[in-house]
């Protein structure tokens, strides 16, 4: 084994193809995008060089600060929903859960492996309200709160809200079960020795288990962050960029840019902005890693 | 020596499942090789006559016609067009085959865009006419239909006025698409609830306006729109501002001579604001789409609904329409001032148009566009009782109340307009529609409304 790895051309052989792969598709077209930047119309039909322009109409477009707002929002509520509730989740199943262990595990990740669309179809029907009131409505109106009936996905107040909840209910039984891996990898001892010591339940959780969980915890983030930067097939499932564009995200409305109305360029200019935030908001991440240590 | 087998067993099987890869492509070039042999033949015998190949008989050439379109094979036009793929294949040229792909309306400009930019544009295509089809005539990406209906002797199959239509929505004196319909829009109304709350058919738009406090008074929801869909709500916008300032109204804005933040069209944005707010619409209008707004009329839930004349397909549909026969009436858009626009005038369509690519159309194109010209009429009154702005020989005698009634508003139209976003590029277009549903959820004032459709048409031209 030693020998194998320790040769340089084995390694070069095992890497290589790989690496060229790698390159040709994920590395190249993001350069290729930098240079459709300095373009505008759509390669075909009307391609002309316009230099920075793009760039200077990327700080005038109303279009896209809103949805950077969009984009930001719906981050920052998933986000913390999806790990914070997985995490309050698999302390409910470390501590609390006895009976039925299995069933209600299987059931909380269940839809995680549910196809997006089908979700999206789920929580149009429940939060329906034309020509039939969905669940909510319905549960709304039968306890006499008829005054809070309204048309959830109908209006941009609460369409994004709607949409954030359909996805924190898909997800966090995944970081749950993530979670529970880790809390099962904290020696008992640890936890006995707490409580002897006098710790509650919350100071036991602030002071032992979250330093303990702390390097699960930062991926956790990083993989829902990187999760919802690319907010698109939820918000189309659902509500197809919502009433107006209140659920329309970067990712969406460069879709538009590019395709609906033929500006290739524009929206190529969209998608380093994205790929700027991705770095920029992993590198914060990151920080939070590294106090630690 | 097992584990030996067993690995030369997985090579073998990896490397000819690789081959049955290529494989598959050489068998396609000797087909190719065969058909561009039978060609050669028979334009060997054509070329010894005169000019015009399109004389005579169908030479029945080989020809595999790549078809994309936005409607499913058993729904609406989805079923005419692969009934007449069948019916050329069994009755005249047993050498056509053809594959059907379908995208939702949603997709279908983005997936042109992108097919249109690798040049690989299917051979028939579904798209919209008006100003999408424009960007694709300038780049010479589509068939000229005049052309080629001319060359095949099949002009005379089209409607005259859907001919005119389709010039005067793409700007140019020839046509580079055909027509599947050749619709008016207008008021569907459910005639129970009418009676019920004593309404009568209103003319005028001051009745009109009587007619729908009426029927919230009675109880009933007075008006269904699928602004969940979008266009069905700035269809509304559209009839109060042709109304009111002229059939030329849109156009004028789109070049130029008027600006879409004027009183007029602010206006008519104004007036779908106050029905949404006086609750004509019932709850959450935008989360209803066109089917769901066309049943809620059909089974008595809304009194009245704006849609095409395609929706008699719906109406004729016994499982879909429990109001039977008679139920359901029409009339167009009431009147402001007959001065400015007048009852004879309906919002008219040519529906979704069908494109031919450019690049792929050759000869054997041309025969099934001929068929397709000349027998595309009377297929949809047989099957479907819809009229797609073809000619047709035989003259329907046993069609429905409601395909009637559509036959008889057509013929009695006298001047047409285009609907809402007929003059708008892409960006304003979608624009339009976005903010629509904004405007109607009372989170936008109609003056807002008009300003970021004027904005996105600043910034696109």
């Amino acid at each position: 084994m030693k020998k194998v790895l320790g040769n340089k051309t084995a390694i070069a052989l095992f890497v290589v193809p790989a690496l060229v792969i790698y390159s040709g598709i994920v590395i190249v077209p993001v350069l290729w995008s930098f240079y459709y930047s300095f373009f505008s119309g759509s390669p075909g039909l009307k391609w002309e060089f316009s230099g920075f322009n793009n760039f200077v109409r990327l700080f005038m477009d109303s279009g896209f600060f809103d949805a950077l707002k969009v984009n930001l929002k719906y981050i920052s509520i998933v986000m913390i929903g999806q790990v914070g509730l997985g995490l309050g989740l698999s302390l409910v199943f470390y501590f609390w859960l006895k009976r039925f262990k299995n069933t209600i595990r299987t059931l909380v990740f269940f839809p995680v492996v549910l196809p997006t669309v089908a979700v999206g179809h789920l929580f149009q029907k429940i939060f329906e309200i034309q020509p039939n009131y969905g669940l909510l409505n319905s549960l709304l109106d039968s306890i006499g709160l008829s005054s809070l009936v309204r048309p959830w996905l109908g209006q941009a107040a609460t369409a994004l809200g709607c949409l954030s909840v359909m996805d924190i209910w898909v997800a966090m039984g995944f970081y749950a079960v993530i979670f529970y891996g880790a809390l099962l990898d904290i020696s008992s001892e640890v936890m006995e020795a707490a409580r002897i010591d006098g710790a509650n339940g919350w100071q036991l959780f602030k002071r032992i288990l979250v330093p303990l969980l702390r390097p699960m915890i930062i991926t956790c983030l990083i993989f829902s962050f990187s999760g919802t930067v690319k907010m698109f097939e939820s918000a189309m499932a659902l509500t197809n960029g919502g009433p107006g564009n209140a659920t329309r995200s970067l990712s969406m409305y460069m879709y538009d840019v590019s395709f609906t109305y033929n500006n290739v360029g524009y929206g190529s200019v969209i998608a380093i902005f994205i790929f700027l935030l991705c770095v920029v908001g992993s590198r914060i991440i990151r920080v939070f890693d590294k106090e630690q240590l | 020596m097992k584990r030996k087998l067993l690995s030369l067993v997985l090579a073998v099987i990896m490397t000819v499942s690789l081959l049955a890869g290529c494989g598959g492509n050489s068998t396609e070039t000797t087909e190719q090789t065969v058909t561009t042999a039978e060609e050669k033949a028979t334009e060997g015998t054509n070329a010894q006559e005169t000019t015009g190949a399109s004389d005579g008989e169908d030479p029945k050439l080989t020809k595999h016609l790549k078809i994309l379109s936005i409607w499913a094979e058993d729904v609406d036009n989805g079923v005419l067009i692969n009934e007449m793929c069948k019916r050329y294949q069994e009755e005249v040229n047993p050498n056509f085959t053809w594959e059907y792909e379908v995208v939702s309306a949603d997709n279908l400009r983005q997936k042109i865009a992108t097919l249109a930019a690798s040049d690989d544009l299917p051979d028939l295509f579904a798209y919209e006419s008006g100003k999408p089809i424009a960007d694709l005539i300038d780049a010479g990406k589509i068939k000229n239909m005049t052309e080629a209906l001319e060359e095949y002797d099949a002009m005379d199959s089209l409607n005259p006025a859907a001919v005119s239509l389709l010039q005067t929505l793409s700007g140019t004196d020839d046509i580079y698409d055909l027509p599947l319909g050749l619709n008016v829009e207008g008021f569907w109304y459910n005639k129970e609830l009418f009676e019920q709350a004593g309404c009568e058919v209103p003319t005028t738009w001051e009745e009109f306006e009587v007619v729908l406090k009426k029927l919230y008074d009675a109880g009933i929801q007075p008006l269904s729109c699928g602004a969940g869909d979008k266009w069905g709500a700035t269809r509304l916008i559209n009839a109060y501002l042709v109304r009111t300032a002229g059939s030329d109204a849109m156009s004028r804005a789109a070049n130029g001579e008027a600006m879409y933040t004027d009183e007029a069209y602010v206006t008519a944005a104004q007036k779908i604001k106050d029905w949404a707010d006086a609750g004509y619409f019932g709850q959450g209008v935008t989360t209803v789409d066109m089917t769901t707004a066309g049943s809620m009329l059909m089974t008595g839930e809304a009194a009245i609904f704006y849609n095409g004349s395609w929706f008699a397909e719906n109406l004729n549909d016994e499982t879909q329409n429990p109001a039977g026969e008679d139920g359901i009436g029409f009339f167009n858009v009431p009147v402001f001032d007959a001065a400015v626009s007048d009852e004879n005038s309906y919002s008219m369509n040519c529906g979704n148009i069908l494109c031919f690519s450019e690049k792929s159309f050759d000869e054997a194109t041309g025969w099934f566009v001929k068929y397709f010209a000349e027998y595309m009429g009377d297929l949809a009154i047989q099957i479907q009782g819809t009229v797609k702005g073809y000619t047709y020989s035989e003259t329907p005698e046993n069609v429905t109340g409601y395909t009637q009634l559509v036959l008889d508003t057509i013929n009695g139209a006298q001047s047409a307009f285009t609907w809402f976003e007929a003059t708008m590029g892409s960006e304003v277009s979608s624009t339009a529609q976005n903010n629509v549903q904004t405007l109607l959820a009372g989170e936008m004032s109609a003056e807002e409304y008009m300003q970021s459709i004027q904005e996105a048409h600043d910034l696109s031209n």
